[in-house]
């Protein structure tokens, strides 16, 4: 073999080693919450329902929420430790782990990529295909890392007594958990070949995981509509079924999902420029200077795209909600207890519950899009573009003033895009729900967003460095708070959840006053985080 | 008249280390000031705190009279700033850009602007994000030029720029110059320094080590001396203000700082036959500073 070429191998090497080592840190940590997140279900489970009675009734109090079932999927013997604890985790995990695998692709590949790291790699004999392989071997092995602590885990807390879950089972278990990461990993490492930047590489694969989300909520939604799990890489995951009738064959999809896409990934690596994208974007366009004449114009106009996708994603999920909330309540209208089960429900019919359910979603989507604003409003001052303008005749207050009001449109066309299309959906379907009980159920999911904001400028103002981190952060809890509810006893601890503050309209009243208080919260935060931003100095370009 | 810029004492702490120390400068009215220093000398601290975006530890920085810490949007009224980092939206095209960056600056003189985007080869319909370095570089100095502000601040403008669109910017300053604009020149390239200020300032590890016209800066620094002889020449290293004495064959190079009297004496006593003296280039007066960092730094002659 020629030194040149050996010298290839070894710069390709540097690229798998590159990714692995900053893919395994990642889901080492990851690990650590899926496997804890698995031990508490099964330990808190056997815990708290000592006895089969106790056990057959919470199942089928929960077993019969049409929006938790939707939510977690279709369970499987929920009146044992180890169909609760899989009906429990899986829905959750695959989700979150899809979220963690196209965020951790993209970032290793296109964010690299963007940051002109790959090019060190590439001036040798080092083909793209080659790199881009070698990527794909440093992801894997982060995901093997995921699959390794998580089954770990799972292991040591299956094998306490009152849990009694068999070593194969947990292992197929933490299979399970792990498979929306291994193909959302394959998605972003496809969506960064397709794409130029990280960011529109990353809106690509939300898509795709929001889309396969909502698949998987319809089909679980009515027991006619089971067959479109199929239709949802993160259904295959549930038909898996371990713990309880394992069933092998929907891994042939995952496996080949992954697969194929990888292996796309490799030949569309080979057919673009370094840096380039397989989907070209024009690079001259006509000027549109109607919005760029003001600062809080400028914020609307980039936070366009945003808006745009947001209130689209949005009412989709709206629309969808309201489209089998009838078919989601006949199939539960036999079941006992759905009042008692989750309080707060209030005495509604099982359509509203459903949409209950589905605008609780809803908010947390939209607190997502005011975490969101507040990472870009952060990334346009550590990027030097704010220079420009408090280096004119713009204060700073006033440019932040333009970012705030550019969110809190966004949020509030958003929430309504939620309550319209919910209308429009369930009034096709003729539920009988009212379009002014839908239209609340809207405006009522953007106070935590509203709250979310004004979190994030606080922390932005003193902290920006922290800022996308600390709201993320705040919306990612509080959704695993509102997931866990149900089986979480302590006040306090549900207190911390921004989305436990809001009724879940239609089943129940907006509660206008909790919404006073998040919006009074959220301008005072604001206030506070103004005051800092005033004063503070602007980050180095 | 007042002056363009005043700075009292400024001074800028980041945590433990001082980007800025007591810096007091005036720029004058209508003078070209080249503000010139290594990496990490203070530069763009110094334009930060002038532009209101990093608050001064202590001291004072006014534009026109007024408190850039304490006004930045009022100060900025009548001045016009270009970054050297080329960081600009990537969505907005070129015209886009212009537009935006015009209306929030207030004034724009559209036909001079048209003129720029000619001289410097620009194509506007581009968007940002497929634009080179250099041609986002050419987008913030035209929109910095365009607005025929009284003062520009300009940071390490010509990064990334060829030499022929750097022959371009010159000639803008040189326009700016004509018309009594005032300019504030940063810079680590020394020949545009040279080529265009009438005052320099030189920055050193966030102290002002230096302030004066080019001349009267020459006058502290070293000449560089180049005599031949017929034979050998003589031993200099022991005449009074001469270092640096390299000896090869019948040739010996030196540099002398204060009189030259002694050297000469010494030079013609022995028969000089050639004899080339130089005043230094500003990059040899800029390594007398800042040559040697590691050692105590000289200032050859002076008094």
């Amino acid at each position: 073999m020629p030194p040149e070429a050996g010298g290839g191998h070894q710069a390709a090497r540097a690229v798998a080693m590159a990714t692995a080592r900053r893919a395994m840190r990642s889901a080492a940590l990851w690990g650590l919450v899926f496997g804890g997140y698995v031990a508490y279900a099964a330990l808190q489970f056997s815990a708290a329902y000592p006895t089969p009675a106790s056990r057959a009734k919470v199942a089928s109090e929960l077993g019969g929420n049409p929006g938790l079932v939707a939510l977690f999927g279709q369970g499987q013997r929920l009146g044992t430790v180890a169909g609760f604890t899989a009906w429990r985790v899986m829905g959750v995990l695959t989700l979150l782990g899809g979220v963690w695998g196209m965020l951790t692709a993209t970032r290793l590949t296109r964010g690299e990529e963007e940051a002109g790291r790959w090019e060190l790699f590439l001036t040798g004999q080092t083909t793209r295909q080659r790199a881009a392989a070698q990527a794909i071997a440093g992801l894997a092995a982060g995901l093997v890392t995921l699959w390794a602590i998580t089954a770990v885990i799972t292991v040591a807390a299956g094998s306490a007594p009152r849990v009694h879950f068999p070593v194969t089972g947990s292992l197929v278990l933490a299979v399970c958990v792990t498979a929306g990461a291994a193909e959302f990993l394959a998605v972003g490492m496809l969506a960064g070949q397709l794409f130029s930047a990280r960011r529109q590489a990353n809106a690509f694969a939300a898509a795709v995981l929001g889309a396969c989300f909502l698949i998987r909520v319809v089909a679980d939604s009515a027991s006619s509509l089971r067959w479109l799990r199929w239709a949802s890489p993160l259904g295959w995951a549930e038909q898996l079924r371990p713990l309880t009738s394992p069933d092998a064959l929907p891994l042939l999809p995952i496996a080949g999902l992954v697969v194929v896409l990888a292996a796309a990934s490799i030949a569309l690596a080979g057919r673009r420029d370094l840096g380039g994208a397989t989907i070209i974007t024009r690079d001259s366009a006509a000027a549109h200077t109607r919005l760029l004449n003001a600062p809080g114009g400028l914020a609307v106009r980039l936070s366009r795209p945003a808006m745009i996708g947001w209130c689209a994603g949005l009412a989709v999920v709206g629309l969808t909600g309201g489209l089998v909330a009838k078919s989601a309540a006949n199939a539960i209208s036999g079941s006992v207890a759905i009042k008692q089960v989750i309080g707060r429900l209030g005495g509604h019919t099982g359509s509203a519950t459903y949409l209950g359910i589905v605008f609780l979603v809803a908010a947390a989507l939209v607190c997502v899009a005011a975490a969101g604003q507040i990472a870009a409003t952060r990334d346009e001052e550590a990027e030097g573009h704010i220079d420009h303008l408090v280096a004119r005749r713009v204060g700073r207050l006033r440019w932040l003033a333009g970012r705030v009001l550019a969110g809190v449109a966004l949020i509030i066309a958003a929430s309504l895009a939620a309550g319209v299309a919910g209308w429009a959906g369930e009034a096709a379907d003729h539920t009988g729900l009212s379009f002014v009980q839908l239209l609340k159920a809207g405006v009522n999911i953007a106070p935590p967003a509203l709250f979310v904001l004004g979190v994030g400028i606080l922390a932005y103002g003193w902290w920006p460095r922290f800022a996308a981190t600390a709201v993320y952060g705040l919306v990612a809890w509080s959704f695993m708070i509102e997931l866990i509810a149900a089986i979480i006893t302590n006040r306090w601890l549900a207190d911390t959840s921004v989305l436990h503050h809001i009724n879940p309209v239609p089943a129940a009243d907006p509660d206008w006053n909790s919404a006073t208080w998040l919006v009074g919260l959220a301008i005072a935060a604001a206030a506070v985080g103004g005051a800092g931003f005033k004063s503070r100095d602007l980050a180095s370009a | 008249m007042d002056a363009v810029i005043r700075t009292e004492k400024l001074t800028k702490t980041f945590g433990s280390s001082r980007a800025l120390s007591s810096l007091s400068l005036q720029v004058a009215p209508g003078e070209v000031f080249g503000y010139l220093g290594p990496n990490g000398a203070g530069k763009t601290t110094t334009i930060r705190l002038l532009l209101g975006m990093i608050r001064a530890t202590s001291g004072r920085a006014e534009i026109f009279g007024v408190d850039c810490q304490r006004h930045p949007a009022v100060a900025h009224r009548r001045a016009a700033f270009v970054p050297g980092e080329a960081s600009l939206w990537p969505s907005l095209t070129g015209e886009e850009t212009l537009h935006l960056l015009g209306r929030v600056h207030g004034h724009v003189d559209a036909a001079y602007r048209d003129v720029l985007i000619d001289r410097f080869d620009l194509d506007p319909a581009k968007r940002v994000r497929a634009y080179s370095k250099g041609n986002r570089q050419k987008v913030l100095l035209i929109a910095g030029l365009m607005t025929r502000a009284d003062l520009l601040l300009l940071d390490e403008p010509t990064s990334g720029l060829d030499p022929l669109m750097e022959q371009a910017f010159r000639h803008c300053v040189a326009e700016a110059r004509e018309r009594g604009q005032t300019v504030f020149l940063s810079s680590h390239v020394l020949s545009e320094v040279e080529a265009l200020a009438d005052r320099v300032a030189i920055l050193r590890a966030g102290h002002l080590v230096e302030i004066g016209s080019l001349a009267q800066m020459r006058h502290l620094s070293a000449l560089s001396i180049d005599a031949g002889f017929d034979s050998a020449p003589p031993d200099l290293s022991r005449v009074p203000g001469v270092t640096a004495v390299e000896v090869q064959g019948n040739r010996v190079r030196c540099q002398v700082s204060g009189s030259i009297n002694p050297l000469l004496h010494v030079l013609t006593g022995a028969g000089v036959r050639k004899l080339i003296s130089r005043e230094p280039s500003l990059e040899e007066l800029f390594l007398a500073y800042y040559g040697q960092a590691d050692t105590p730094r000289e200032v050859p002659g002076a008094a």
